[in-house]
């Protein structure tokens, strides 16, 4: 079993008095789907911000190839290896192909080259139609899909979603669960902060619940036969 | 004295006719205001950033400040400027008084905390999340800081728009450290000046007019950035 991309350790943060995260270990893995849930304000948003490298925790080891370090130390290595998305994802006031392009763009990629894989991408996303409109025009849904296209091209290890399905219709839903798994197979770790567990339960080798600033196993990981048809799971 | 009627249609003649002298003053007045403005924009710009984003020991002190300076009369920058550059000075060994350089100076001065303070208020109103996606996507934070900028261009092109707008109608400033100097520091508003001084309004009005016509088209830009800033709300 290989061991896990970033191992967290003793991940605090409070906010004033209020202690929000109090997390023992929490494992990243490559090719694995995690699923944490919990109420509102438990600090999911925050978890994954902090995997993310985006917030600063109060305290937390993180284990990266056998060494462990600061969570400040590990910071650089985080960000270079994992992707956000926010609930809502921000859309640059500019066209679907160039909010898919601006990942590649930054690493100064040929042109040429770079439209050719956000040409793929938009394929894959089946949002190929889309790819010179505003990105501020499409649907929720449809800016869900280009932000994980937007994600995948730079090709993060890890990516932590962050309540991916919200305001989703049922089609847009099942699109995005499928879009996920296909990521998960292609070795990708996902993180998923979600109310929709009844969405990605199927998907998910673990599911957490964020409970009182602490990690509880909701159901030991099981193995999920691979091709599982997404469009037959409830909504 | 002549009349209005006939100090307009004189006025007019000299704007058509292409007067050496009138164009001169024209061209003195943007090309000082240029200047200034291409010089404070970049440093305005990075002061507002860091005041928007980051939070450090004195920022709110520092915001206030700005906001202040605004409303400093262009004549109390000219004053400070006058002593700092006259002989006795600090600077009066490099003998900029009564030249462009030091009207350009001056003008910096003017129009630095209106960029910083617009400049501020619309990269204040950048949605967290750019900043973080521009981020997580691997952005440096030099990048991420351009991505925010031109996430709120629009306000960031008022911001400018409107210090240029001041910078060319300030009168006070130019006059003290740039001397009304002929062909050399005399500019829109201090050859207005001088012209009604002498009862020779003519070339007060045709430059009246150009300042006008700026007015026209400054605010008509603004008033279409505003239009798409309410569209990108």
């Amino acid at each position: 079993m290989k061991p896990p991309l970033f191992l967290f350790r003793h991940v605090t943060k409070r906010f004033g008095d209020r202690v929000l995260l109090n997390i023992d270990e929490f494992a990243v893995s490559e090719g694995v789907c995690t699923l944490i849930s919990g109420d509102n304000g438990a600090g999911k948003t925050t978890l994954l911000k902090i995997v993310s490298g985006l917030v600063k925790p109060d305290s937390a080891k993180v284990q990266v190839k056998d060494v462990e370090m600061s969570w400040a130390k590990a910071r650089a290595k985080i960000q270079r290896s994992v992707v956000y998305l926010h609930q809502e994802p921000y859309m640059l006031d500019t066209s679907v192909e160039r909010n898919v392009a601006y990942g590649l763009r930054l690493h100064k990629e040929p042109r040429a080259s770079i439209y050719e894989k956000v040409a793929e991408a938009l394929r894959w996303a089946r949002l190929d139609h889309l790819a010179h409109r505003n990105a501020r025009s499409l649907s929720g849904g449809e800016k869900q899909r280009v932000a994980l296209t937007r994600a995948r091209i730079v090709n993060p290890s890890v990516l932590a979603l962050d309540e991916p399905t919200t305001n989703m219709d049922q089609q847009s839903r099942i699109s995005t669960y499928q879009l996920i798994d296909e990521l998960r197979n292609e070795g990708m770790a996902i993180l998923v902060a979600s109310h929709d567990q009844t969405g990605f339960t199927p998907i998910a080798d673990h599911h957490f619940q964020l409970l009182s600033g602490k990690l509880i196993e909701v159901e030991p990981a099981f193995k999920r036969s691979r091709g599982t048809n997404i469009t037959r799971l409830p909504g | 004295m002549e009349s209005l009627t006939d100090a307009s249609l004189k006025a007019l003649s000299l704007l058509v006719s292409g007067d050496a002298e009138l164009w001169a003053i024209i061209s003195i007045s943007f090309g000082v205001s240029l200047q200034a403005i291409l010089y404070t924009t970049p440093v305005a710009l990075l002061t507002a950033y860091a005041l928007a984003h980051f939070d450090f020991p004195g920022r709110r002190t520092l915001v206030s400040l700005f906001h202040t300076l605004l409303a400093v009369p262009a004549v109390v920058v000219g004053l400070t400027l006058y002593l700092i550059l006259s002989r006795s000075g600090p600077f009066g060994d490099l003998k900029l008084l009564f030249t462009q350089t030091a009207m350009v100076l001056g003008q910096m001065a003017l129009s630095f905390p209106i960029l910083v303070a617009m400049g501020h208020s619309a990269l204040q109103s950048a949605d967290q999340r750019v900043w973080e996606t521009a981020h997580t996507l691997g952005a440096t934070p030099l990048r991420a800081m351009f991505t925010v900028m031109h996430e709120v261009r629009y306000g960031l092109f008022a911001a400018v728009i409107a210090a240029f707008g001041r910078i060319i109608a300030e009168v006070g400033c130019s006059m003290m450290v740039g001397g009304n100097i002929l062909n050399y520091t005399r500019n829109i508003t201090t050859a207005i000046a001088l012209e009604t001084s002498k009862g020779q309004f003519a070339q007060g009005i045709a430059l009246g007019i150009v300042l006008l016509v700026l007015a026209l088209v400054l605010n008509y830009s603004l008033s279409t950035l505003r239009h798409r800033l309410a569209m990108q709300a």
